[in-house]
């Protein structure tokens, strides 16, 4: 791209400033971005010297909910995914009362008690959704409730660990896993690719869950 | 940019075969005053708007303006990729749009003041060459908002 004035930072992806929460190691980074302004000739490509502070082991992911491992035997889409959303309401809620009324929820058109239920009948029916727009939101959607209840509590979180929770764990994880398999196994070549903007490889290939095994 | 190292495999195969030469001569202006009397942008491409605002589609070319009066906590994130966590967004924007930082960096003034509007694109499903038309678009609001330099954040 050779931009004029670049600084490389290690950083995980999402994260260009660092950790959430640490003003002050964001402003070190800032600090040395603006500096390169200072550089007389150019482009300047700068690695950034330090990594964002490791999260202390003992405040990871320690989750509200107690997630039964899903099996895929333990009932409907339905009953299962509807047990599992009624369990993270009061998590979900508590959430957005720590957080100032802030959440990542609402980019669908529709709430998403409504679209994980919608999801759950079509899986249910083996029904593959159309209308990709409103799966792809309700998707988003609803993972950002789940993760924003599984971190309900102040503190610091892994991002691997809860990503491997959200997506080992949940059953709605399985869910998106399952419909991921769906699309990935349809004879359209449009379909297969709508597999790769609902779950990230990685999630699809260590899911241990009867819809992970489809992987193998 | 997080080390390839740390990546899966698919995932550095997938930014690598994403190696492009670069969209042109090298471009570079010296600055004709100190950064603490230099206006600022943010620009990301976290596919960041307003609550209201529409989201950005799978692949999407096209810019959302994000002004400084609305607070920062009011944006959402409608990034097409699954590849990268969210939560950390979810808990502080400024780890991807840094306005509060930048406020207060303009209230001890080390630099000069910020833009009345900053912008977001979604940086997913396209080549770089397809956003030309948007960025210079983009690039002429920010020279009429009298913008000496922009901050951007990848994501």
């Amino acid at each position: 791209m050779q931009p004029p004035r670049a600084l490389w930072v290690t950083f995980p992806l999402g994260r260009p400033l660092g950790n959430p929460g640490d003003a002050a190691f964001q402003l070190d980074v800032i600090a040395a971005a603006l500096d390169l302004l200072n550089r007389s000739e150019g482009p300047v490509l700068e690695d950034y010297p330090h990594d964002a502070p490791p999260i202390e082991a003992q405040s990871a992911v320690t989750c509200p909910v107690s997630f039964a491992k899903d099996t895929g035997d333990n009932g409907s889409w339905k009953t299962r995914l509807g047990r599992e959303f009624s369990q993270l309401k009061p998590w979900y809620e508590l959430s957005y009362r720590r957080r100032g009324g802030r959440t990542l929820v609402g980019i669908s058109d529709q709430p998403p008690e409504q679209n994980i239920r919608v999801l759950a009948e079509q899986l249910d029916d083996g029904v593959l959704p159309t209308d990709i727009t409103w799966l792809k939101r309700a998707v988003e959607d609803i993972k950002a409730y789940y993760t924003e209840a599984m971190t309900a509590q102040p503190g610091d979180y892994d991002s691997d660990a809860l990503q491997a929770q959200f997506w080992q764990e949940t059953s709605f994880g399985a869910a998106v896993i399952a419909l991921y398999h769906q699309f990935q196994n349809s004879n359209d070549d449009q379909l297969k690719l709508i597999a790769r903007i609902l779950a990230p490889r990685g999630a699809v290939g260590a899911a241990t869950g009867p819809e992970g095994e489809k992987t193998q | 940019m997080v080390r390839l190292t740390d990546l899966p495999d698919y995932e550095r195969d997938h930014l690598l075969s994403k190696n492009m030469p670069p969209l042109g001569p090298p471009v570079w202006t010296t600055p004709a005053k100190p950064v603490n009397q230099m206006r600022f942008a943010l620009v990301t491409t976290a596919g960041l708007h307003y609550r209201d605002d529409p989201a950005f589609d799978f692949a999407d070319a096209t810019f959302r303006p994000i002004d400084g009066v609305e607070g920062p906590d009011n944006l959402v994130m409608s990034h097409s990729s699954v590849n990268f966590d969210k939560t950390g967004f979810a808990e502080d924007v400024n780890i991807v749009f840094p306005l509060s930082r930048f406020r207060e960096l303009v209230a001890t003034d080390v630099v000069g003041s910020l833009a009345d509007v900053h912008y977001s694109f979604m940086g997913a499903g396209l080549p770089p060459g397809a956003y030309e038309r948007s960025a210079a678009q983009v690039a002429g609001l920010l020279k009429q908002d009298k913008v000496d330099a922009v901050f951007l954040t990848p994501v």
